[in-house]
């Protein structure tokens, strides 16, 4: 009996897989500044969804405010995506970017 | 015993005074309305509650602030972002909001917060100010240091003291949970 394959890719469709795999730089998630986010709401909010010290959370705050953006993570794209919702649900204006 | 938050031994206590806990029932419970998630054509995706079809950029500046677009420089990405998680941004700010409706004190009074619920304010709270400060044009530091300078006969007065008293407010819960 001939087995037939449910899995068959086309050769086109290999070659697409890997011209999108090729790239492998890290993502990251960027909050940027906002001017009505307080200062010590952003600074509680780093601390909370990603457990930094005070110290490390008001650096990135200070970045974020004073240079504009900030990067808060970095990782795989869906990790990303998911600190990103993490962030909105809060109210960060966070965006996620190839490094 | 002032009004606002404070850390006590049990929890976060909030003390509000009769117009104040008037005033944020009034704003909270516009969230609701204005985060409700834009229809879903297809009765499939309805019910499986799995959107085929991004919905599009929010048109309301302020809906806009509170879903962020994720990819800016990359249309596809950013609505494809916008359909898998927008949905659920929506519904959490909007059971969020619920939640602190359930344990404000209506006329005024004292509520202990456990986390959850000090979570739930914090993001309440600050949804409330992204909304105002966008009804209310604050797009860098020196249009917000300006409301802090509005003559007394401006129209916008009203809605400035609502948008600093929130802020005195949010500042406060931070302090107490940091």
């Amino acid at each position: 009996m001939e087995v037939v394959s449910l899995t068959t890719v086309a050769p086109e469709d290999i070659s697409d897989v890997d011209e999108t795999t090729e790239d492998d730089r890290l993502w990251v998630t960027i909050v940027w500044n906002d001017p009505v986010n307080l200062m010590s709401y952003v600074t509680y909010v780093f601390q909370k969804l990603f457990g930094f010290s005070r110290k490390k959370a008001e650096a990135l705050m200070l970045d974020v405010h004073h240079k504009g953006r900030a990067t808060v993570s970095s990782g795989t794209r869906e990790a990303m995506e998911r600190d990103a919702t993490r962030l909105h649900a809060y109210g960060l204006w966070a965006t996620v970017a190839q490094d | 015993m002032s009004n606002g938050f404070s850390r006590t031994t049990d929890g976060i206590e909030v003390v509000l005074g009769p117009l104040e806990a008037t005033l944020l029932v009034e704003l909270i419970g516009q969230i609701e309305l204005l985060l409700e998630p834009p229809p879903v054509d297809d009765p499939l995706e309805a019910i499986v509650g799995l959107r085929a079809v991004a919905p599009p950029p929010p048109d309301d500046p302020a809906v806009a602030r509170l879903l962020p677009d994720a990819y800016p420089d990359d249309p596809d990405a950013a609505a494809d972002y916008r359909r898998r998680t927008s949905d659920d941004i929506r519904e959490g700010k909007r059971a969020a909001a619920r939640r602190v409706l359930a344990t404000v004190p209506a006329t005024g009074g004292r509520a202990l917060l456990d986390d959850p619920a000090a979570q739930d304010w914090l993001i309440t709270l600050n949804d409330l100010r992204l909304v105002l400060g966008t009804r209310l044009d604050i797009t860098d530091d020196a249009t917000a240091d300006a409301l802090y300078e509005i003559d007394s006969d401006d129209p916008r007065r009203p809605v400035i003291e609502v948008y600093l008293f929130l802020g005195d407010l949010q500042d406060q819960l931070v302090h107490a949970l940091l």
